[in-house]
């Protein structure tokens, strides 16, 4: 049994804002990325599964609890990081991790201070004055000092900076490889991508597709690009027998698709023409979904 | 049922707003009890007795002013401690649930193995024993202030002049309380109980004369009406030519008619100029002192039972008035419309309560104000008053309730 249950849940809010019909599940141990533009109903999604908005239909499991009814009792299991950063009144980041671990029940701190090592956060800051990346990294540090078994977090890496962002990612496979279950929304493709097992895109509040990195990774019909030093060459080269995806004549450009299986033939093909550059353009989760759109 | 955890959080972010208010609160109401003066507000009364206009807005109120609960149930209990408990609940109701969800932050409560219910229940109650705790130490600093200020007259249940005779006499207390012809029959008791109160034997003689009579519930024979102003009239001019001799004003002389007393000249003075005869003069200047201090005894009678009355009804009308602006705070998403109904709703009721108040055209509007509920003159004058609290404490009960049940079901932005 999936770790995390969504199953054809809706919360229409009129207008085709909200979600519709959405399903998916997450295994134990995965890490799952959740990919839309604003607005597309990743918030809304993540708000359901924490148990702040009722759905309007169909249910949400998490560890076989509901999660709109047991919500409580989900959240012994579950850190989360708020897609909007607004602390509670508290003085520090340190009274305020202080406080948010007394209302976990949480007495051990090394693990928050891994973290915030990790990090390197100086929670010790006024909370109010902290920069919005300081802020998002004390409700990263909030979120997982629990070491709860699942994260779910509503884009974590808002206003972190590019370092910040490889020392998150760095913390997030460490905590794979203690086999936590964590389920993240963001806008950023290339993100998802680096962390994910699994790639969910919703447009319109709807799942368009669920996709294993994996197989984006180890994709083997792949793209090459290939510009001839002369219109001659390029326009005999358009008889050979390949898939050209594109052709760019004023450029003598051509995009070829060629599976692994072919790149001998393909290779053996070229040798006799005159070629200016190759290039293999990568295959990316980004241009999997844009061809959805 | 409650989270001891939160509560202890939320005490600890809003404590400083509920000292602020409960200092100024508590001063406040010291101040009204501590300046309390009989005299002062008596002559204050006669002085807006002659501009009719304004006796007319104060109307019944003006009586029930003459004594310290009355007086702070005029004011205190009527305006300032209703208006700054009404400012704080109206904060804090807002800032325990509307705020934080219109903020965001209340998503790291409920991030939390806590249950919703429990999260805004514990919130209701820190607002409840925050407004309960506000009026507790008022109503202890209100009791020091009665204590300090007017002597501790407030606990003894005999004034200075019983004890002082019932000493000569070497009797109780209680039983020459009881009796005060025994202070009459013994020449001693009355020299000392003169004594005690400050006065002369003749006044005091008088006092006690009309002491008893209060006490026996019996009215005392009236002059004929058109003889009794002919006299006033003869007074008057008495006591407007012992003025002149003792260089003061006459209306200061006429609240204060133990100088004339004191001076024989004065004395003569007033004999001559009202054509009274001097035993008659004396004898009104004896009873009018007299009269004096009888009213003083009713100044500083204070009951401590209509006090803490006093208290409960303005802690169950603020309870009420919080039921509301944290109904609201729990209905709304966002802090503009949690305070437009929570803050909005409550103000009305308190300007609606003074504008019935201030002209009988617009005493209608007394039935659309809560505040109508809790009313001081009647818990110091003796009216009921146990229905209309009983109200305010289910209406508070159940709109927290409601409160608790929305937010329990709700959906939040976090």
């Amino acid at each position: 049994m999936p770790l995390i249950e969504i199953e054809s849940v809706t919360k229409d809010y009129g207008e085709g804002r909200g979600n519709f019909d959405v399903s998916l599940s997450i295994e134990k141990g995965e890490v799952f990325g959740f990919v839309g533009t604003n607005g597309a109903g990743k918030t809304t999604l993540i708000r359901q599964m924490m148990g702040f908005l009722k759905s309007d239909k169909g249910h949400i499991r998490i560890n076989g609890l509901d999660a709109w009814s047991q919500s409580a009792d989900i959240k012994k299991l579950v850190g989360y990081v708020p897609g909007e950063i607004a602390f509670p009144d508290a003085p520090t980041g340190t009274e305020f991790l202080r406080r948010q671990a007394e209302l976990l029940g949480l007495t051990d701190m090394t693990y928050a201070d891994y973290v915030t090592a990790k990090l390197q956060l100086d929670p010790t800051a006024n909370l109010k004055r902290m920069s919005k990346g300081m802020k998002q990294k004390t409700a990263i540090v909030a979120a997982f000092m629990a070491d709860s078994e699942i994260l779910i977090m509503d884009e974590p890496t808002t206003g972190l900076d590019p370092l910040m962002r490889a020392e998150f990612v760095d913390i997030l496979t460490d905590e794979k490889a203690k086999g936590k279950t964590m389920f993240m929304s963001s806008h950023m493709f290339e993100e998802v991508e680096d962390t994910c097992d699994k790639v969910a895109l919703i447009k319109d509040g709807r799942i368009i597709a669920v996709k294993s990195t994996l197989e984006i990774r180890h994709n083997q019909d792949k793209v090459y690009k290939v510009e001839f030093t002369s219109a001659e060459d390029y326009k005999l080269f358009l008889a050979e027998a390949f898939e050209y995806s594109e052709q760019r004549e004023d450029q003598n450009q051509v995009l070829v698709n060629v599976h692994d299986r072919d790149i001998d033939r393909f290779l053996h093909v070229l040798k006799d023409y005159h070629i200016k550059f190759i290039t293999e353009i990568k295959y990316s989760l980004e241009k999997y979904f844009k061809s959805l759109y | 049922m409650f989270s001891k955890t939160i509560f202890k959080q939320t005490l600890k972010s809003n404590w400083k707003l509920w000292a602020v208010f409960t200092g100024i609160m508590a001063v406040m109401s010291a101040l009204v009890i501590a300046v309390f003066d009989r005299k002062m507000i008596s002559s204050m009364m006669n002085m807006v007795k002659n501009m009719p206009g304004i006796a007319d807005i104060i109307g019944d109120r003006m009586d029930s002013m003459t004594s310290v609960l009355g007086l702070l149930g005029q004011s205190f209990y009527s305006l300032q401690g209703i208006i700054l408990g009404l400012i704080f609940v109206i904060m804090t109701a807002n800032s325990l649930v509307a705020s934080q969800v219109d903020k965001g932050s209340m998503a790291y409560l409920l991030s939390t193995p806590i249950k919703r219910s429990k999260v805004v229940r514990t919130q209701a109650l820190y607002l409840i024993s925050s407004v309960l705790c506000m009026f507790l130490i008022v109503t202890s600093v209100g009791l020091v202030t009665v204590q300090v200020a007017h002597h501790g007259l407030w606990a003894e249940e005999y004034t200075a002049d019983v004890k002082a005779a019932a000493q000569v006499l070497d009797l109780s207390d209680e039983t020459v309380a009881g009796d005060l012809t025994l202070i009459l029959a013994d020449d001693d008791a009355v020299t000392s109980g003169a004594e005690a109160r400050g006065i002369d034997k003749d006044v005091y003689t008088t006092y006690l004369g009309l002491k008893m009579a209060e006490n026996a519930g019996v009215e005392q024979p009236g002059i004929p009406a058109d003889q009794m102003e002919k006299i006033q009239a003869s007074f008057m001019a008495g006591i407007t030519a012992a003025a002149e001799v003792l260089d003061v004003d006459a209306s200061d002389l006429a609240t204060d008619m133990g100088k004339i007393k004191n001076s024989d000249a004065a004395m003569t003075a007033a004999v001559d100029a009202s054509g009274l005869p001097k035993e008659l003069f004396v004898t009104i200047v004896n009873g009018q002192l007299a009269n004096d201090e009888l009213t003083l005894d009713q100044g500083i009678e204070f009951s401590v039972k209509d006090y803490l009355l006093l208290n409960l009804g303005a802690f169950l009308l603020l309870f009420a008035l919080s039921s509301i602006s944290f109904l609201f705070s729990c209905v709304f998403n966002l802090s503009k419309n949690s305070l437009m109904l929570g803050a909005g709703i409550p103000i009305a009721f308190f300007l609606f309560q003074i504008m019935s108040q201030v002209g009988s055209s617009l005493e209608d509007f007394k039935y659309v104000s809560l505040n109508t509920l809790f009313a001081p003159g009647d818990i110091t004058g003796g009216g009921t008053f146990w229905p209309q609290f009983a109200v305010l404490a289910a209406l508070g009960v159940v709109l927290y309730t409601v409160g608790v049940e929305v937010f329990k079901e709700k959906d939040l932005p976090l």
